[in-house]
């Protein structure tokens, strides 16, 4: 847990913006505070609203939903090996509470020390943490939503909070080149809906990341 | 259907979908077998998903790409990096992040 807390901040301002940004799409506060404690799921959550404001067909919001939370199939894959041998319910939970700081978090203990022998503890106290600071935030939010105004810009905390996970991920050439091909294919597809640019960002990210490092082993010719 | 029970059945889709998209493939465990190069590609998934998320957040203003100098969203991201390379402190580069990002703000409006 106490590796989550530098996190805390970044997480702490997102889930306030999340909470505000339900009651102010006319949510009202119990089915805000409903959304967030279910769901536990940000940017689902946002991608959900103004499909709701327009009462959009139900299985509409639900797949919006899935697709927005599409990189976290990508993010349990990786886990899948890791945490295989736990019981079906408890998988089911984990994979519940995973979240992007968490992952980025966890991969990055992996990275150093591949066979951390407290692996499942680390991973359920940091994502009790990261549940405990989204909901405490989402549920300020939700009550204060008439007092912050849109204009501090606080969701941009978050992204910073991501950009202190990216930077040590950075360290070898092949996520370097990785990442250069993701940032470009994100802004690139910036436009398309449900956040799929997203997606598609990961996917080429990582295939180039792969050819890189290919390239980087095999014997100069 | 009225207004309450849509909301409530959005909502538990919202969660259904949380579920199904985390933990399914954690669920399916041993069963699934992924290509080598496959599981040596996933090693790089979370530094290319973060750097989507922040360069979407970060090079973009009302919705439109924005490079320029008056940007003060990438260039407070820019100090926030250099922030870290000198501190290493995750808590430096939120705080000094959003410092800046108010300070280029209010210098390019003011």
């Amino acid at each position: 847990m106490r590796e989550m807390l530098p996190f805390g901040p970044g997480v702490f301002a997102w889930g306030l913006v999340t909470g505000v940004a339900m009651v102010k799409s006319g949510l009202s506060i119990v089915e805000s505070l409903g959304l967030s404690l279910l769901a536990y799921a940000g940017s689902a959550q946002l991608a959900a609203l103004p499909l709701m404001a327009v009462f959009a067909p139900l299985w509409l919001v639900t797949l919006a939903a899935i697709i927005v939370n599409l990189r976290f199939v990508v993010y349990a894959a990786l886990l899948r090996s890791h945490l295989g041998h736990l019981s079906a319910n408890t998988r089911l939970w984990l994979g519940y509470f995973t979240g992007d700081v968490m992952f980025a978090r966890y991969s990055a203990l992996l990275a150093e020390e591949p066979d951390y022998p407290h692996r499942v503890a680390y991973f359920t106290g940091g994502a009790t943490a990261n549940w405990i600071i989204w909901q405490v935030s989402s549920i300020i939010g939700i009550f204060a939503a008439g007092a912050i105004p849109t204009s501090w810009g606080l969701e941009l905390a978050g992204t910073f909070a991501l950009l202190a996970l990216l930077i040590p991920l950075c360290r070898h050439r092949p996520a370097q080149g990785g990442v250069a091909v993701a940032v470009i294919v994100a802004v690139i597809a910036h436009d398309l809906p449900l956040r799929l640019g997203l997606l598609a960002a990961t996917l080429a990210g990582m295939t180039a990341a792969i050819a890189l490092e290919r390239r980087l082993r095999s014997p100069a010719t | 259907m009225d207004e309450t029970l849509y909301i409530w059945s959005a909502i538990l889709g919202v969660t259904a979908a949380t579920f199904i998209a985390r933990s399914s493939v954690l669920l399916l465990g041993e069963r699934l077998q992924l290509p080598p190069t496959v599981e040596s590609a996933l090693r790089y998934a979370p530094a290319c998903a973060l750097a989507a998320i922040v360069a979407n957040d970060l090079l973009f203003t009302a919705g439109a790409l924005d490079l320029s100098l008056h940007n003060p969203r990438w260039l407070a991201g820019g100090v926030a990096i250099i922030i870290f390379a000198a501190t290493r402190s995750t808590i430096g580069v939120i705080v000094g992040g959003m410092v800046a990002f108010w300070l280029l703000r209010a210098w390019f409006s003011g």
